[in-house]
């Protein structure tokens, strides 16, 4: 009975002291952690100061992909309509996201430094093709609250 | 032959080897930009630098032939100092275009870069700006600034193919590429420049920016635009062939493709291509389309037997298609089912005198009787003149009712009239040999006769049988020279007789192979026994008959009599809507073939992409035809190849037997109309080459367009023949004899077939005006 006794104040005294440590998870999503500073999450495809896009559709990270997650389709713009700021862009440029790794190579990859890895990581989906994120996507990143 | 050593190891060459191709044959890579062997050394770039022993500095390994017992280095300190030198120069002014370069990952100034190049460059200074992207013409773009300077460019159109359209401008550091007085290059082989810049200075206008190297399909394969069947690589990317290149065969084929290969390959996504099954103009269901054909089949099968099926395949299909063909036939269709392939010309060679290529590099003599393979067959043109450039003593003959000569390939010319060629020909060759049974037999009716140049007619005889290797390009337009060219065999005895014919769908000998009979009289009899009433079923597959038939009046009384007719193919055919069923049928890299080329080679055609829309390939489509016929059929295997793939058909059967010549009738009228086959006009439609298409399509002597009142321009001419009138454009051309009007065939346009060759009578130009 004693023995009983002194187990339940035993097991109560642990969880009041746990009641006072300070705690490992964080109330998310109210609460956020912070990363470090070259953390790599979802892509984004960077413009110039002009607003034009700095990607020119070389396909660099393409080809660099060690998971085969990048599709760009380049194309050339109409004279005096450039949409990049040479004459060649990407008309698509698909990034999918269940199969990158986030290792950053395309990053490493692009001579223009279009391509680059933000620390936006919040990515579910309810189905797979919504877990592709395509040109339009990629241009207006989402900003990590 | 001579032994050297490069880098430790010995070889032995033939005399005048340069070092490069030496150290090719051992697999050693020495870096090369401007050397190419058709076209010779140069020395312009100095990337080939190697260090051979005893020489004081390095040497370009290009330019220098190999000597007994030299020792070459390709490695080491100097070499490497060299190189890196070299390609520190060459960047000086390059830009840093790479991302953006169509060439990229391609680029042999990217790849020498990379495996010998400085790390970085010194210069700081600001690089010179040149032209970027400009075109050279419709087809090709030139960026200045990436130009290497090696010449291939300028070399091959000046030297190789004989039409200087691109030149070096400037002095020094200046110097560019430009096209000679600005006009564009238009030349039928200009595409191959892209293909031989090394760099991405030269690109193809039809390719830009459409893939790059690791994320396309390269398939080897075959042009399927003319007889001459250039081996080369298809390039696909996400489901469209993108781009078509040479593919060098050592030792065969070095690659050339003329821009009708190169840049045609667009008509698989025509606006007219048929991308889905019409049953009476109306589109259905493509199951719908083959439960109807199943009912005509059985329909006509039950009332008139299988032998009211009459089966006709074209140039659009590959030889396991007509082998498909040929046994679904005999075995589901039932016996008798009548097998034809379309024709252009009503001649006929059989494969016991069929030549090669080959045969042209050890030629001492070239004879065309009535081949104008500038034209017809452009990349043998090209084969022609390397042999012409390597022999000036090339015994050549142009044998024709036009001048056949270009300044480019000059002939000796011989001028028969229309449908005099045979004639000609046996009537020289019996002046020289009265006493050949052969020959008497062949000439029999031509007593009293004389060619137009009796002369001319000997001096050709003598070459046909005096020189020790002859090659013969035939148009195939007269049938009875068969007989001749058997003749001529076998008075030749030993020394060789090669004949390559330069006409006929482009994988004629394909369905020949796969048992299609392939002469002109089995379709001849096909159509006639239609227009008897025997045939009821009219199966036509891949064939454009109304536009390539020679005999047009045949095949249209045929179609109007015939019942049922079935069309197979990529593109509505001339008078489709005597075609109550339509079929839309995958074409050329759209599934995996065998194809025949005019020298009988069999080469594999890749499947690249998938077919379009419901077009669907015959091997599909009959396996559902079977079904819906409710008999079983499996494809049955078979493989065309006797050995290895580009393996040759063999050579069986005997020279055709002598038999009478038809003697020529002497022509009254204003203009004889004249067809001739032209690569850029007939076959597949293509919206990249619409700027190559001659606007003006007829052809006629400037001595009667003065006559008819056609100004240095052109103009339109009407002209009368059996009672049609017709309106074509014609030029003022030296290419067209007096008296002549030449059209290429299959314009819709100018159909020559349908308005007949033959004399025609001009509609003066009031008269015309007036209408
Ligand atoms: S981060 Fe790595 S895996 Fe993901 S897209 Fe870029 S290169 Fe590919
Ligand atoms: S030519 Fe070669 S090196 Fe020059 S920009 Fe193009 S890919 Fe780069
Ligand atoms: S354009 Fe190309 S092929 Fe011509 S000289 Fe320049 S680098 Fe050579
Ligand atoms: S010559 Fe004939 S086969 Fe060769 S590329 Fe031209 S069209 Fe094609
Ligand atoms: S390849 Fe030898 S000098 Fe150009």
């Amino acid at each position: 009975m004693f023995k009983t006794v002194k187990a339940l104040a035993k097991g109560l005294g642990t969880t009041l002291r746990a009641l006072t440590e300070p705690r490992d998870t964080i109330a998310y999503p109210e609460k956020r952690r912070e990363y470090a500073p070259r953390f790599r999450g979802k892509h984004m495809l960077a413009r110039d100061e002009d607003g034009h896009e700095l990607c020119v559709g070389c396909g660099l990270c393409e080809a660099v992909c060690p998971a085969n997650a990048i599709r760009v389709v380049a194309a050339e713009a109409e004279p005096g309509k450039n949409i990049s700021w040479t004459d060649r862009y990407s008309v698509d440029y698909e990034v999918d996201l269940i199969r990158c790794i986030f290792c950053g190579m395309c990053e490493e990859a692009c001579p223009t430094n279009a391509v680059r890895l933000t620390p936006f990581n919040e990515l579910a989906a309810y189905s797979r093709l919504d877990m592709i994120a395509d040109k339009e996507e990629l241009l207006h990143p989402p900003v990590r609250k | 032959m001579i032994r050297l050593t490069i880098d430790g190891q010995t070889v032995t060459v033939p005399e005048g080897t340069m070092i490069v191709d030496a150290a090719e044959k051992l697999g050693i890579e020495v870096p090369i930009y401007c050397y190419h062997q058709a076209l010779g050394p140069l020395g312009a770039c100095r990337m080939c630098l190697v260090q051979v022993e005893k020489m004081p500095k390095l040497v370009t390994g290009c330019t220098t032939p190999v000597a007994e017992g030299m020792v070459v280095h390709t490695k080491g300190p100097a070499v490497e100092k060299g190189r890196r030198g070299i390609l520190e120069f060459l960047l000086i002014n390059h830009p840093l275009d790479c991302p953006v370069c169509d060439k990229g990952g391609e680029c042999h100034l990217q790849d020498y870069t990379f495996r010998y190049g400085p790390p970085a460059g010194r210069f700081a200074e600001a690089k010179l700006e040149r032209l970027k992207d400009a075109p050279v013409s419709e087809l090709i773009l030139i960026d200045q600034e990436r130009c290497v300077l090696c010449q291939r460019c300028v070399r091959f159109l000046g030297e190789y193919v004989g039409e200087p359209q691109l030149m070096l401008k400037g002095r020094g550091v200046e110097t560019v590429v430009a096209p000679v007085d600005d006009r564009p290059v238009d030349s039928r082989f200009s595409g191959n420049i892209i293909d031989l810049c090394p760099v991405g200075a030269l690109t193809s206008a039809a390719y830009r920016f459409k893939a790059r190297p690791w994320n396309q399909e390269r398939h080897p394969s075959v042009c399927p635009h003319c007889p001459v069947g250039c081996p080369v690589t298809v390039t696909a990317r996400e489901e469209h062939v993108v781009r078509v290149e040479g593919r060098p065969i050592p030792e065969h084929d070095w690659g050339w493709l003329c821009d009708r290969g190169r840049f045609g390959y667009d008509f698989a996504v025509a606006p007219s291509r048929l991308l889905s099954a019409r049953v009476a103009g109306r589109v259905v269901p493509e199951v719908a389309a083959v439960r109807h054909l199943a009912n005509l089949v059985r329909t006509v099968r039950e009332q008139h037997g299988a032998a009211a099926i009459g089966v006709v395949v074209g140039g659009q299909h590959s030889a396991e298609d007509a082998f498909y063909l040929r046994h679904f036939a005999e075995s589901v269709l039932g016996e008798g089912v009548r097998l034809a392939v379309s024709q252009t010309v009503k001649g006929y060679l059989p494969l016991a005198l069929n030549g090669t290529y080959d045969d042209i590099g050890v030629a001492d003599a070239v004879v065309l009787l009535g081949s104008d393979p500038y034209r017809a067959a452009p990349v043998l043109y090209l084969k022609l003149r390397e042999r012409w450039r390597r022999d000036p003593q090339l015994v050549r003959w142009g044998v024709g009712v036009r001048p056949l000569s270009r300044p480019t390939l000059p002939l000796r010319e011989l001028r028969v009239g229309p449908q005099e060629m045979a004639a000609t020909v046996a009537w020289g060759l019996f002046s020289q040999r009265p006493d050949d049974e052969g020959l008497r037999l062949l000439t029999e009716s031509l007593e009293g006769w004389q060619p137009r140049d009796p002369e001319g007619a000997r001096a050709l005889a003598a070459t046909l049988l005096d020189s020790q290797h002859l090659v013969l390009l035939w148009d195939g337009k007269e049938p009875w020279m068969e007989a001749v060219l058997g003749v001529l065999t076998r008075l030749r005895g030993e020394k060789g007789t090669r004949v390559l014919p330069t006409f006929g769908p482009p994988n004629l000998r394909g369905f020949e192979w796969a048992g299609i009979p392939a002469r002109w009289g089995a379709l001849e009899d096909l159509l006639q026994a239609t227009v008897r009433g025997e045939v009821r079923l009219l199966w036509v597959l891949g064939a454009d008959l109304l536009r390539e038939i020679p005999d047009y009046a045949l095949a249209a009384q045929a179609l109007e009599r015939v019942e049922h007719a079935v069309f197979e193919g990529l593109f509505p055919p001339e008078g489709s809507e005597r075609f109550e069923l339509w079929l839309p049928g995958a074409g050329w890299s759209e599934e995996p073939g065998t194809w025949a080329n005019l020298e009988g080679r069999l080469r594999s055609v890749a499947e690249a992409v998938p077919p379009p829309g419901e077009a669907r390939p015959v091997k599909s489509l009959l396996t559902a035809l079977a079904r819906a016929l409710r008999q079983p059929w499996t494809p049955p295997e078979w493989n065309p190849y006797l050995g290895a793939e580009g393996g040759l058909l063999p050579r069986e059967g005997e020279p055709t037997a002598p038999a009478r010549l038809p003697r020529p009738e002497p022509t009254a009228g204003d203009l004889y109309v004249w067809g001739e086959p032209e690569v850029f006009v007939g076959g597949y439609p293509s919206e990249n080459l619409r700027p190559r298409r001659p606007s003006l399509l007829g052809e006629i002597h400037p001595v009667d367009a003065a006559a008819w009142g056609i100004g240095e321009d052109g103009g339109e001419l009407g002209i009368e023949r059996f009672g049609r009138r017709w309106t074509v454009t014609v030029r003022p051309s030296a290419a067209a004899a007096p008296g002549m009007l030449i059209l290429p065939l299959g314009a819709a346009e100018a159909p020559v077939n349908q308005i007949g060759e033959g004399p025609a009578s001009v509609i003066p130009r009031v008269e015309v005006e007036r209408r």
